[in-house]
């Protein structure tokens, strides 16, 4: 009796050194992450991957982009995720903080309208006006001068916008700020914009139900979250005269007609020039945000590199709606250049 | 009565004759919990007033008591005015309280006086439970059910009727609008009032309703002068407990209420109010002045807060005053 219980003793014991030993292995190297729910479903597909590849852990938090950049400008995480680029403030606040594009998707312009054809039409000039309420019927003429044939009804627009904080606000507002001065004089680009119109709902999937229950309702959602849910959504108009739906490779066009990028990385590419036929007017890109001294410096110019690299493969970024990063060369070069600048701290 | 009569047997040679030290002990011991107890709890209000006073200072400074009639709530430009979500705050939650009040005390008087024994009890416990149901889920309730609800059938009649009065002008097929998160805040405030007003008219002592019966009054009578008025500070209190969730509400009213500041002059629009403005923007703020101007808006609530809190004791008393004679 005393030999098996001795037996079932050590037996247990080995289990608990194992089991310790297990998640010491794990523990020592987790990397926290917090910032941009656009991004999370891609850093979720990531993580495991990275788990394969370096055996880190990666606890990523979905707590919006301005949140992230407060966290990882007070440390409490090794990186941040932000849709819209660090403004000046925010600079301010964390002058050692390098933001890098580590992904590229785009903004859809949903309606519903009773009616009306399945691939509206619309130009900046109209989305800005529709949104300043100048324009508030779907018969107007401006509307009905690009949809050619198409029958819209006499029915009151109701645009609907973002409550919360949002990066899909500020890529939509920073299209508009490129397409009417008007818009950036007034409104501006921002992450959660003083609309003059409209009704606000929290996150896209209430600015999605939002527009589903109220018939002639516009408003912008983050591409996947539009196609994963079949959402209606127009075809925008770029400088080259084509009326264009988001697509990987309009984004990519979109991203590959700049060509220049600035010492911050902060690429706006919006309302791109004439030469790029097929792209798509709307596109943007998402940043992470670390610290340059970071205690996990090795492990996240590791982490950044993979994800620039491997991560853009169709398995991962394709299969959620987030076009490759490769489609502008100069913007990956740039971003593999500011790897460099992440240090250990203490050097 | 059964109660007191055992208390009334207990032989008197069981009960202990002397006190031990470990009484005098525990007397000592309980004093000092309670009282610290209480004074923690006076400490976290001020540890409070005092965090969000310190955080909204930068905004204080900057627009100092204009923040109150300031209309702009602009991140762009940093420019910060409370106006509109002050009286946004404050409608709905009269609005809410208007409504809920009467059905409140109509909800206990009938479950307390009015009602078969057999209804009392099911019935108490599902209005109690809506207490229990999470204002989240309250919200997306509003949102599928409620809101369109109210956009097709509610607010098209309540127009035809009232459309003459300015608040009820505009477009009732609205989704979004104040209108409905007034009716969602109502309906999370009347179970904290109802249930209290339950428990106020059961305490009306059995004699007095039994003697103004014999009287020959009504039940009508007898709810009218005898129990509503015994209990009338009771119930100023509990429609201010309930005043008090609606003043604080974010999350559910966020989810109907539209989110859209300037206001406009009719119900059937979308506004916005402090809590559910914090609430949409604290996480993403962008600059040190917007996180500032938030905290001020919540120290601006929290004056609201206290101040109906205020009012409240003083009408209590009153009424206590009142009723007592002053004795």
């Amino acid at each position: 009796m005393t030999k098996r219980l001795t037996i079932l003793i050590a037996a247990g014991a080995a289990i608990l050194v194992a089991a310790t030993a297990a998640t010491a292995k794990s523990t020592d190297t987790t990397i926290t992450g917090a910032g941009s729910t656009f991004v999370q479903p891609l850093v979720a597909a990531w993580t495991p991957a990275l788990g394969k590849a370096f055996g880190y852990t990666i606890q990523y938090s979905g707590v919006g982009s301005g949140a992230g950049i407060a966290a990882i400008t007070a440390n409490q995480v090794d990186f941040g995720a932000s849709d819209a680029p660090l403004n000046e403030a925010q600079q301010t606040a964390c002058p050692d903080c390098i933001q890098i594009p580590w992904a590229l998707s785009a903004t859809a312009v949903a309606y519903n309208v009773p009616g009306a054809p399945a691939h509206l039409k619309l130009d900046g000039k109209t989305i800005s006006k529709i949104f300043l309420g100048t324009i508030s019927n779907w018969n107007d003429p401006v509307i009905k001068a690009l949809n050619k044939g198409a029958n819209l009804p006499d029915l009151k627009i109701t645009p609907v916008f973002r409550s919360d904080g949002s990066g899909t606000s500020y890529n939509f507002t920073d299209y508009l700020s490129s397409v009417n001065t008007n818009w950036k004089t007034k409104i501006g680009t921002s992450t959660q914009p003083a609309f003059p119109a409209g009704q606000g709902a929290k996150g896209s999937s209430g600015v999605a139900g939002l527009i589903s229950r109220t018939s002639g309702a516009v408003g912008y959602v983050d591409v996947a979250y539009a196609i994963k849910n079949h959402i209606t959504f127009a075809a925008v108009r770029n400088n080259a005269g084509k009326f264009l739906f988001p697509s990987l490779r309009r984004i990519e066009a979109a991203a590959s007609a700049f060509t220049t990028v600035p010492a911050n990385n902060a690429i706006s590419i919006v309302n791109p020039p004439k030469s790029a036929k097929l792209a798509y007017p709307v596109s943007t890109y998402t940043y992470i945000i670390v610290h340059k001294r970071s205690a996990h410096a090795a492990e996240l110019r590791k982490m950044i590199f993979w994800a620039l690299t491997q991560g853009q493969g169709t398995q991962f970024a394709a299969k959620l709606t987030f076009a490759k990063l490769s489609a502008n060369k100069k913007v990956l070069v740039a971003a593999e250049k500011s790897l460099k600048q992440i240090q250990a701290a203490g050097n | 009565m059964l109660a007191r009569m055992e208390a009334a047997s207990i032989p008197a040679g069981s009960l202990p004759r002397t006190r031990h030290v470990g009484d005098r002990v525990g007397d000592g011991l309980l004093y000092g919990l309670t009282a610290l107890a209480a004074i923690l709890g006076v400490l976290i209000v001020l540890a409070i007033v005092w965090r969000v006073a310190d955080g909204a200072w930068p905004a204080i400074k900057i627009f100092k008591a204009g923040f109150l009639w300031g209309n702009e709530w602009n991140v762009n430009r940093d420019e910060f005015g409370a106006r509109d979500l002050i009286i946004g705050t404050v409608v709905t939650s009269f609005g809410a309280m208007l409504l809920s009040a009467p059905l409140s005390i109509a909800i206990g008087l009938f479950l307390s006086e009015l009602a078969p024994p057999a209804v009392r009890a099911p019935v108490g416990t599902l209005i109690d439970m809506l207490a229990a149901v999470p204002s989240v889920v309250i919200g997306l309730w509003g949102i599928y059910v409620l809101a369109p609800f109210n956009a097709n059938h509610t607010a098209p009649i309540i127009q035809s009727v009232l459309g003459w009065i300015p608040i009820f002008g505009g477009d009732p097929h609205t989704e979004s609008t104040v209108f409905t998160a007034i009716v969602v805040l109502t309906i999370m405030t009347i179970p904290i009032t109802s249930s209290i007003c339950r428990e106020l008219f059961i305490g009306v002592q059995s004699e007095l309703e039994e003697g103004s019966i014999g009287l020959g009054a009504t039940r009508w009578e007898m709810v009218k002068t005898v129990v509503v008025p015994s209990v009338r500070g009771g119930i100023v209190a509990a429609i201010i407990l309930g005043l008090g969730r609606a003043l604080g509400e974010a999350i559910a009213v966020t989810q109907v209420i539209g989110n859209f500041i300037p206001l406009r002059h009719t119900l059937f629009a979308p506004g916005d109010t402090a809590a559910s403005r914090l609430a949409n923007q604290y996480q993403g703020a962008s600059t040190n002045t917007q996180i500032a101007a938030l905290i001020y808006l919540a120290l601006v609530l929290l004056v609201i807060t206290f101040f109906t809190n205020y009012a409240a004791q003083r009408v209590v008393k009153r009424f206590e005053f009142r009723r007592t004679g002053g004795a």
